[in-house]
């Protein structure tokens, strides 16, 4: 396969390599710099995503297909509160009030989306995680074809003007980022350590992993696990939320936007070690960076086109597992 | 096992006579149907009503309406026509599927469809080519389609589209070129072709996947090379994306921009930054504008929905009517027998005619197919022994975020 891509096409891009490389490796490093950056930036988005996978993964105990497609229900919340509250007002990181308000919309209508599905669908089916999983991709289909119905199948944006990148940081580094992007990894770092506190400092993070390590045993010690199961949903769904809705901000919001990165969520939150928070953090980070430095390969004469970071992704995902075979931050197998 | 089998009972043959009494007058009413009056005549369609495509899907179903209207408001030889539409959702799996379900289950002789070149491909071979069932592409521009002489298509080869822009590219005085190409039969197509029309150099040549959440990687590697002019061939949203990021990377206007019929949409202007794309020039079929049954259809087509008509709904309109036509002019509502008509109805040696009703006129003369010459509100059609039609392109232009148009070329 990867022999008739790489033959396939002519090989203009595999003769001529970049010309930062050419010239001496140190011309090459803001480019190098520029992958880096991207990476974070989309790393930051696929860790939001990756957090309530795995949390559902290691409470509910199956693999949630409607999960990409719960990131773009909060993405089109947003969209109808940004579209309701306008974009004047304040601004932070060169985003408009109206614009957290749309990522707070956004998160909250994911989360009540994805307790009002646990309770009206995966609560009341008696079946396995096999059976949940093809529930899920149905959730899925439904989703997307509610949100097809109400907005059309075509592609928009949030009333956001597109930034040029912030010329200091430009001038010295040659890393062309913008306000947004700085934006959209600081508030979803702050989502993530504001999750490591809940899970290591509170009651419901005690519970909750206890829930994870042992249903069972979590509920005779008294532990209410269906009350912890819905924090896990709203938890897990809003962060989705707020990755949809920076998946709008850095992309475009389409119906499929979500479900298009459910598979790099995937192999970040398996990469990571499915279940552990930590290990989507962790895999979320890899596979963004990964996933962005794969110009690297062509820029230095492999003739790997940037069309197969996917893949590329996949194989350090299979790779790491046969390995580890729990993740990079899996438990043992007991 | 052999008394069993001699011993059928009274009851069972019976059983089996009434079948065969209902078989048989099924029969009887299809073939009495085929006469004259009766249902509406099925034919199908493949659409891109969902997916990447979508814009389109809606293209395409404003001109199928409209050419709808124009054949049911005659009439074929007393019967209408009725069109079974099914989602490709711009993907080949949904595609293929939905013409098994239109060719296999409702059994329908004609398919238009579809929009995607892989998706239409994908259709052909793994449907359409064992059996004598006729498929007219609505919107495919991929040179690849010409190898298959038996798959039509109204929209013109991309292969004319990806000479002009060479002509162009290397008429604005560009020393080299990058492009990036979505990964499929479309972008491959388009890219050969452009590839062996094009004499400068190439400074960078890659392929992006569809529906990706960013094409960041593909922007910095375009902007790290000395290229003057970027093409893109990919599609609206991909492009949008493409366009967005070279904006907030601040290299947007370091090359002059071309791009291929398939980057042009209102869509890109409304979602990219004003100023964005200024100058860029996008080659696309255009329909036969300088003609009078285009100007019906223009105008129809604005009172009807409120806007100008694209080229696309022009070739989804010329799709339905020379179906309509082949019907007419066709001893047999077979694949076989439409596919035997419909390169007769569009070429010369027939009387010239610009819509199906003039059509139906002369066919109901009992004038065979190769009396009728239709002329598309989309060109002279003409289909040729590859089941291409004759090439009308349009060049557009970016000025103060708007397309303005630049001129026209005609192509073989």
């Amino acid at each position: 396969m990867l022999a008739s891509l790489v033959a396939g096409r002519s090989g203009v891009v595999a003769g001529a390599l970049a010309p930062g490389v050419t010239q001496g490796g140190l011309d090459y490093l803001p480019q190098l710099l520029n992958y880096l950056a991207n990476g974070v930036v989309f790393s930051a988005i696929i860790v939001l995503g990756g957090i309530g996978l795995s949390l559902v993964y290691s409470i509910a105990d199956f693999a949630n297909f409607a999960h990409g497609d719960t990131m773009t229900v909060g993405a089109y919340a947003g969209l109808v509160t940004m579209g309701a509250v306008g974009s004047a007002g304040p601004e932070l990181f060169a985003l408009p009030a109206g614009f957290y308000a749309a990522l707070l919309a956004g998160i909250a209508v994911a989360a009540v989306v994805a307790v009002a599905t646990h309770y009206l669908v995966y609560e009341p089916l008696d079946t396995d995680s096999i059976g949940l999983l093809i529930t899920s991709i149905g959730v899925a289909f439904v989703y997307r074809a509610l949100i097809q119905i109400q907005f059309g199948t075509g592609f928009t944006e949030y009333d956001v003007a597109t930034l040029r990148p912030i010329p200091w940081i430009e001038e010295f580094t040659g890393i062309t980022v913008t306000e947004h992007e700085i934006g959209i990894v600081l508030v979803a770092t702050v989502l993530v350590a504001a999750l490591h506190v809940v899970l290591q400092y509170t009651t419901l993070g005690r519970t909750m992993r206890a829930t994870a390590d042992n249903e069972a045993l979590a509920k005779v010690s008294g532990i209410r696990t269906e009350r912890v199961i819905t924090s896990m949903w709203v938890i897990g769904a809003g962060l989705a939320g707020a990755g949809g809705v920076f998946l709008g901000l850095y992309n475009q919001l389409s119906p499929r936007m979500g479900f298009n990165l459910l598979l790099v969520i995937f192999a970040a939150v398996i990469l990571g070690g499915i279940g552990s928070v930590y290990g989507a953090m962790l895999g979320g980070v890899v596979i963004g960076v990964v996933n962005r430095l794969t110009p690297v390969l062509s820029d230095f004469g492999v003739p790997i086109e940037p069309a197969y970071a996917n893949a590329i992704a996949f194989v350090i995902m299979v790779l790491v597992l046969l390995v580890r075979p729990t993740g990079i931050a899996g438990e043992g197998v007991s | 096992m052999t008394h069993d089998i001699c011993g059928l009972g009274r009851r069972d043959v019976l059983k089996g006579v009434g079948a065969a009494g209902i078989a048989a007058t099924a029969g009887c009413v299809d073939l009495g149907s085929l006469g004259g009056g009766g249902g509406p005549y099925e034919i199908g369609m493949v659409d891109s009503q969902t997916g990447s495509l979508s814009a389109f899907g809606e293209r395409n179903q404003r001109g199928r309406e409209l050419a709808l209207a124009d054949v049911n408001d005659v009439g074929i030889g007393g019967r209408e026509l009725s069109i079974s539409v099914q989602d490709s959702q711009s993907v080949q799996q949904a595609g293929v599927s939905a013409a098994q379900q239109l060719v296999n289950q409702e059994g329908v002789p004609f398919l238009i469809g579809a929009v995607g070149s892989g998706v239409t491909l994908a259709i052909y071979q793994s449907v359409v080519q064992s059996t004598d069932v006729v498929q007219l592409s609505q919107n495919s521009t991929s040179p690849e389609l010409t190898d298959f002489p038996d798959l039509l298509r109204m929209s013109p080869t991309g292969r004319t589209q990806s000479s002009a822009l060479a002509d162009i590219i290397g008429e604005d005085g560009n020393e080299s070129v990058a492009i990036t190409w979505v990964n499929n039969d479309y972008g491959s197509g388009i890219t050969d072709a452009f590839l062996n029309a094009y004499d400068g150099e190439v400074a960078y040549e890659a392929s992006h996947n569809q529906g990706e959440s960013s094409y960041s990687s593909v922007v910095s590697q375009m902007a790290n090379t000395d290229a003057d002019a970027w093409l893109f061939v990919t599609y609206q949203p991909e492009f949008t994306t493409m366009a967005q990021e070279a904006y907030s990377s601040g290299v947007d206007d370091q090359a002059t921009w071309y791009g291929a019929d398939s980057v042009q949409g209102s869509d890109v202007l409304e979602n990219t930054p004003e100023g964005s794309l200024e100058g860029m020039k996008v080659v696309l079929p255009s329909a036969a504008v300088d003609q009078e049954n285009y100007q019906t259809f223009a105008s129809e087509f604005e009172d009807e929905y409120d806007r100008t008509p694209t080229a696309w709904a022009a070739y989804t309109y010329d799709c339905v009517v020379t179906a309509a036509i082949t019907i007419q002019a066709a001893d047999d509502f077979t694949g076989a027998a439409l596919g035997d008509t419909i390169r007769d109805v569009t070429r010369p040696e027939g009387e010239q005619v610009t819509s199906f009703e003039a059509a139906s006129e002369i066919l109901s003369d009992g004038s065979g197919p190769s009396d009728v010459d239709y002329q598309g509100v989309s060109g002279p059609i003409d289909f040729d022994e590859n089941g291409d039609p004759v090439a009308y392109l349009q060049i557009l232009t970016v000025q103060d975020h708007e397309y303005e148009s630049t001129g026209f070329i005609t192509g073989e």
